[in-house]
């Protein structure tokens, strides 16, 4: 990996930010090195180079981490990503989602309004890319950051990394159903989302509880299924009713 | 005195020899509130005394009034001179060339050679991330004149023709486009940076505000035809033109098992913008 990106033609540029491509190299250089450590290269809030720690995942195992969030059964997630959760996953599955579920959103009204032919035209809504991003957004950033300190509060090692990473890869079913919802039949629209919602939800449920190992957090397990389940129906009856 | 010099001088420097000639000839007292402050112009008024000043009646005093009348009308004569290039002819070149003592300063060249300069530098770009070129395969040398100003253009023109063709909320429309573009581009690169690779962030920028080019066109095509069926045709040929522009660049940047990881969020990007251009009517 050092050899092939030590190659590449633009790493000798003239003019390049200095301290952004030497601190990139210098952690790339820690993180083979001590790749089985738990490594906390953090040099600060503004340096690039202490998040991509968080980063550090290739195509192959991304892929990987993908396909097993559509298994919830095997509640292993979390002792799959132990020695590297990846933040890559949380950002860019809500980005897809926040833009899929816009897009689809609008398609789906769009082909309601030819089936029942009213009399205005329909019209492109932008309110819904700003209601998608803060929904998802917001729900994938803070449900998790709460989970984490109420673990904390009730005395077991919850880690936050690893909390964002379970929460993003489990939004991943909900990108796959939403091309299923536009097909505009009301009664397949629901089954769909509550076999979604229900397979997301038992996703997080699952691994939450593999993760805890203590009784008394049950309640804390069944309010992650709750709400899951709640994100579920809120997309569907904003977006594809 | 020193009027004769045919050295340019340093603009302080004109004042300097004039301040110790000044002791030399040892009569302080007179000569210096009779010397007018600084101007190095004081080395032009000779050659210029036949172009009239514009304000400035010539006297006819003896002598030993022109040391001390002579670099007035040079003063008034030099000032309108810079901004008024093709006006003189050699008095006045030696001027802007040799009274600030540089070559031509980019303050005092005209506006229209600044803008022409900053276009032609906007359209090479372009040929050179848009078009076929021999150099597109290095990104070192693909864009090494980067500049901001060809993004800035497109991405408000891009924003400007959603928010024509809106038929309604045409103000949420141009706000969602510009910072969906915008902070795009900025992620985008974050994205690269932070899959431990090597760019440089504002080469990026300027990148990925280039390969906007084809999708503006799209979107122009797409407000002044309204069928849906050319609308898809059209955005899909522009969509695959702008991934085509940006590919080399940014799978050069990653290590070869990241490709995919990088150069996902271009392509979301980018179908998304081509989303919005169908989508609104």
């Amino acid at each position: 990996m050092d050899e092939s990106s030590s190659n590449l033609p633009t790493s000798h540029l003239l003019g390049s930010v200095p301290a952004v491509v030497s601190e990139g190299k210098a952690a790339t250089n820690q993180e083979d090195g001590d790749a089985q450590q738990s490594t906390n290269n953090w040099k600060g809030v503004f340096s690039i180079s202490s998040y991509t720690q968080y980063f550090n995942i290739d195509t192959d195992i991304l892929l990987s981490r993908l396909i097993s969030s559509l298994y919830p059964i095997s509640g292993d997630f979390f002792s799959k990503i132990d020695a590297n959760p990846d933040l890559y996953g949380l950002v860019w599955i809500s980005t897809t989602l926040v833009f899929v579920i816009a897009s689809l959103g609008n398609c789906a009204t769009y082909l309601m309004h030819r089936r029942s032919d009213h009399g205005t035209s329909w019209t492109f809504d932008v309110s819904y890319i700003n209601v998608a991003a803060c929904s998802i957004y917001g729900y994938s950033l803070i449900v998790p950051l709460a989970y984490y300190f109420l673990l904390r509060y009730l005395g077991s090692n919850a880690s936050l990394i690893r909390f964002w990473c379970l929460w993003g890869y489990s939004l991943f079913i909900f990108i796959l159903s939403s091309f299923l919802l536009v097909i505009p039949v009301e009664f397949l629209r629901w089954t769909i989302i509550l076999l979604s919602g229900g397979l997301s939800a038992s996703f997080v449920a699952l691994n939450l509880r593999s993760y805890i190992q203590e009784s008394e957090i049950t309640v804390v397990v069944i309010s992650a299924f709750v709400l899951q389940m709640g994100l579920a129906i809120f997309i569907k009856m904003w977006f594809f009713a | 005195m020193s009027h004769s010099d045919t050295i340019p001088l340093h603009s302080t420097s004109q004042s300097d020899i004039d301040e110790i000639e000044n002791l030399i000839n040892s009569n302080p007292s007179s000569v210096l509130p009779a010397r007018p402050p600084s101007p190095p112009r004081a080395s032009i008024p000779i050659s210029s005394a036949p172009i009239p000043p514009p304000a400035f009646i010539p006297s006819n005093l003896p002598a030993p009034t022109n040391p001390k009348t002579a670099p007035v009308p040079s003063v008034s004569s030099a000032a309108p001179k810079p901004p008024l290039p093709p006006r003189p002819s050699g008095p006045g070149g030696n001027i802007s060339a040799s009274g600030f003592g540089s070559p031509p300063n980019t303050l005092t060249e005209p506006v229209w050679d600044t803008v022409k300069r900053d276009l032609s530098r906007i359209v090479s770009n372009l040929k050179l991330v848009v078009f076929p070129n021999p150099f597109r395969e290095d990104p070192g040398k693909a864009l090494r004149d980067w500049d901001l100003w060809g993004p800035f253009f497109f991405i408000v023109f891009l924003g400007l023709t959603l928010s024509w063709s809106a038929s309604v909320k045409k103000s949420e429309v141009f706000a969602v486009a510009f910072a969906l573009l915008a902070a795009g581009a900025v992620i985008l690169t974050l994205n690269v940076l932070l899959l431990g690779g090597h760019i440089i962030f504002f080469q990026s920028l300027s990148l990925l505000g280039y390969c906007l080019f084809p999708l503006d066109i799209g979107a122009l095509i797409c407000m002044l035809k309204d069928n849906v069926l050319v609308k898809v045709v059209v955005v899909a040929v522009t969509l695959a033109w702008s991934s085509w522009a940006a590919y080399p660049f940014m799978s050069s940047a990653v290590n070869p098992r990241r490709k995919a990881l990088a150069l996902y969020p271009v392509l979301l990007m980018y179908v998304s913008v081509g989303f919005l251009i169908i989508a609104i009517d």
